[in-house]
């Protein structure tokens, strides 16, 4: 056997296992979504037959029965908020700690840093909250959010603002410009693709996360997607799994239509964040 | 120069020290003190205990367990996203078909909540579920498992799930190092001859050293921080069999004791700067003599 055909064969071999992996990831979300259109005894099975009639008004009373819509709402807010003070004012510190190389400019950077890896202290950061009589309602959570967040956002900020020349901001100095105005009307229409960057790792973060809700929503009308989802679970996972799977798919549509539409952007997002931090 | 204005003038930092320090650095340090007290729920006055709180949780066996839990938890997503991350991204790096199907797939899983796959794979793993019906039908009975409810192998279980979850992000990971390697290398070596397993060891091993240090950093940190797989799929159990520290943590606040539950929160800042700056400290230097 020639090496060019044994290479041939290799490869074949290779998508064929490819493929099989594939499975394992495709499977267990498509039992989800068969399951999401099945009556509740014919989804115990937790098969991947198909549905022998179609419920499709599995849906609409999982929407209102999961308060969806509420919950949705909820997550918009508090991903959207968070995530915009977290751009702007990282983006804005980081500008400076690009720019400075004096010694407390890189103490700053190091402090920041700190916070990408220790863990949040909960139970203070709760009294806290309660002392300035914000705890339990949607603007602690926004806050620590965006708390959470600053340090790893300035970090690939940082990193990006280094790339950009510092002649404009110069020259724009000499002219009188304050260095809140160089940032706006210099640095900011640079940052675009970087905004792209934390934009996604934020909000698919922020998006997806059950921790700090558990802990700083005290209302249930303020639940978030994952803890709608995980409230509904225990509602329904003894009796109706139909139900249930439903609502993680309703629940997962949103991010995975997001997803399908910017792989791209996902993908390059999710990854430079590590990359470049 | 002190009187000039300069030209980047530190007040823009503010508003990010402001949020950080107040919100993050303050309760951690508060966190320390608190976790030398009986701060109780309903309870009007916090007295400073000392370590006892310490002392509780390394004599009691329950807060043990789930320690050496989270540990071998993130000792297994290590070595299993990063195994798994990096064959998956040699593989999907050679040219060839359906290549960017594969990518997109074996990525769709990290942009879904963890709670949400953890939801999907409680069935799935139920002792009379698809999986072992799976392996039953095609004659491994003999690997077939009561995954969540044994409680020797929970843990494992768990992290198969976030394995399951997490491959693909390493995977682009991976795969961006890997493009980052010149071409010329691989020429080379073919020339003199090496075959695909020297190549590996030689060039692309080695070249990948940094992209290996994130990924390691990041999934060890992610393992030690652990809540959210546990929390969906068991909760802890069955009895206390898969507590991680985390959801210890969130037990020791719903039942009121604080004090112990910042202990705890606090050992466990401990355990991830301790584990983690050695780590950092590595990538620097290396940095540093690149």
């Amino acid at each position: 056997m020639s090496s060019k055909s044994k290479e041939q064969i290799g490869r074949i071999v290779l998508i064929a296992v490819l493929v099989l992996l594939s499975l394992i990831i495709i499977v267990p979300l498509l039992i989800m979504l068969l399951g999401s259109f099945k009556d509740s005894a014919e989804v115990t099975a937790f098969d991947l037959k198909l549905p022998k009639k179609w419920n499709f008004n599995n849906f609409p009373i999982v929407f209102k029965e999961g308060k969806l819509l509420r919950a949705f709402g909820n997550s918009m807010l508090i991903t959207i908020i968070s995530t915009s003070i977290t751009i702007f004012v990282s983006s804005l510190a980081s500008f400076v700690l690009a720019r400075r190389n004096a010694r407390l400019s890189r103490f700053l950077y190091y402090f920041f840093f700190i916070g990408t890896i220790i863990p949040m202290q909960i139970m203070p950061t709760i009294r806290l909250f309660s002392a300035i009589n914000i705890y339990g309602g949607y603007s602690n959570i926004i806050i620590l959010y965006s708390a959470l967040n600053i340090p790893f956002s300035c970090f690939l900020y940082t990193g990006f603002i280094k790339g950009i020349p510092k002649v404009l901001d110069e020259s724009a100095f000499i002219e009188g410009a304050s260095t809140f105005k160089i940032y706006l009307y210099i640095i900011l229409p640079l940052l675009k693709s970087c905004n792209i960057t934390v934009l996604i790792l934020l909000f698919t973060g922020i998006w997806n996360e059950i921790n700090i809700p558990l802990y700083f929503l005290n209302n249930p009308l303020k639940r978030t997607m994952p803890l709608s989802v995980y409230q509904f679970f225990g509602m329904y996972g003894g009796s109706n799994w139909n139900y249930v799977f439903a609502d993680l798919t309703l629940a997962t549509l949103p991010i995975v239509i997001l997803f399908i539409f910017m792989q791209k952007q996902f993908i390059s997002g999710l990854t430079e964040g590590a990359v470049k931090g | 120069m002190r009187n000039k204005k300069h030209i980047y003038s530190y007040a823009l930092v503010i508003p990010a020290l402001v949020f950080f320090v107040i919100f993050f650095i303050a309760p951690s340090i508060y966190g320390i003190y608190y976790s030398l007290t009986d701060w109780t729920i309903g309870k009007e006055k916090v007295s400073f205990i000392g370590l006892s709180n310490y002392k509780t949780i390394f004599q009691s066996s329950e807060l043990r367990l789930a320690i050496n839990n989270t540990f071998l938890y993130a000792i297994v997503v290590v070595i299993g996203k990063n195994l798994i991350g990096l064959l998956l991204a040699l593989a999907v790096n050679t040219k060839m078909a359906l290549r960017g199907y594969f990518r997109v797939v074996f990525f769709l899983p990290c942009v879904i909540s963890t709670i949400i796959i953890g939801l999907v794979f409680v069935p799935i793993l139920h002792p009379n579920g698809i999986l072992n019906n799976f392996l039953g039908a095609i004659g491994l009975s003999f690997l077939q498992h009561s995954w969540l409810v044994d409680t020797k192998i929970v843990m494992l279980s768990i992290a198969a799930v976030s394995i399951w979850q997490w491959s693909g992000y390493h995977m682009v990971i991976y795969l961006a190092g890997l493009q980052g390697i010149s071409e010329s290398y691989y020429e080379a070596a073919k020339i003199d001859g090496a075959s695909a397993f020297k190549r590996f060891q030689y060039i692309t091993f080695p070249m990948l050293a940094p992209t290996f240090n994130i990924n390691i950093l990041l999934s060890l940190i992610g393992g030690l921080k652990v809540f959210s797989e546990p929390y969906a799929l068991t909760n802890g159990g069955p009895g206390k069999a898969s507590q991680v520290i985390a959801l210890e943590v969130f037990s020791k606040f719903g039942k009121g004791q604080w004090g112990l539950g910042t202990a705890l929160n606090v050992t466990l800042a401990i355990f991830v700067l301790v584990i983690c700056i050695p780590v950092l400290h590595m990538m620097r230097k290396r940095e540093v003599e690149e």
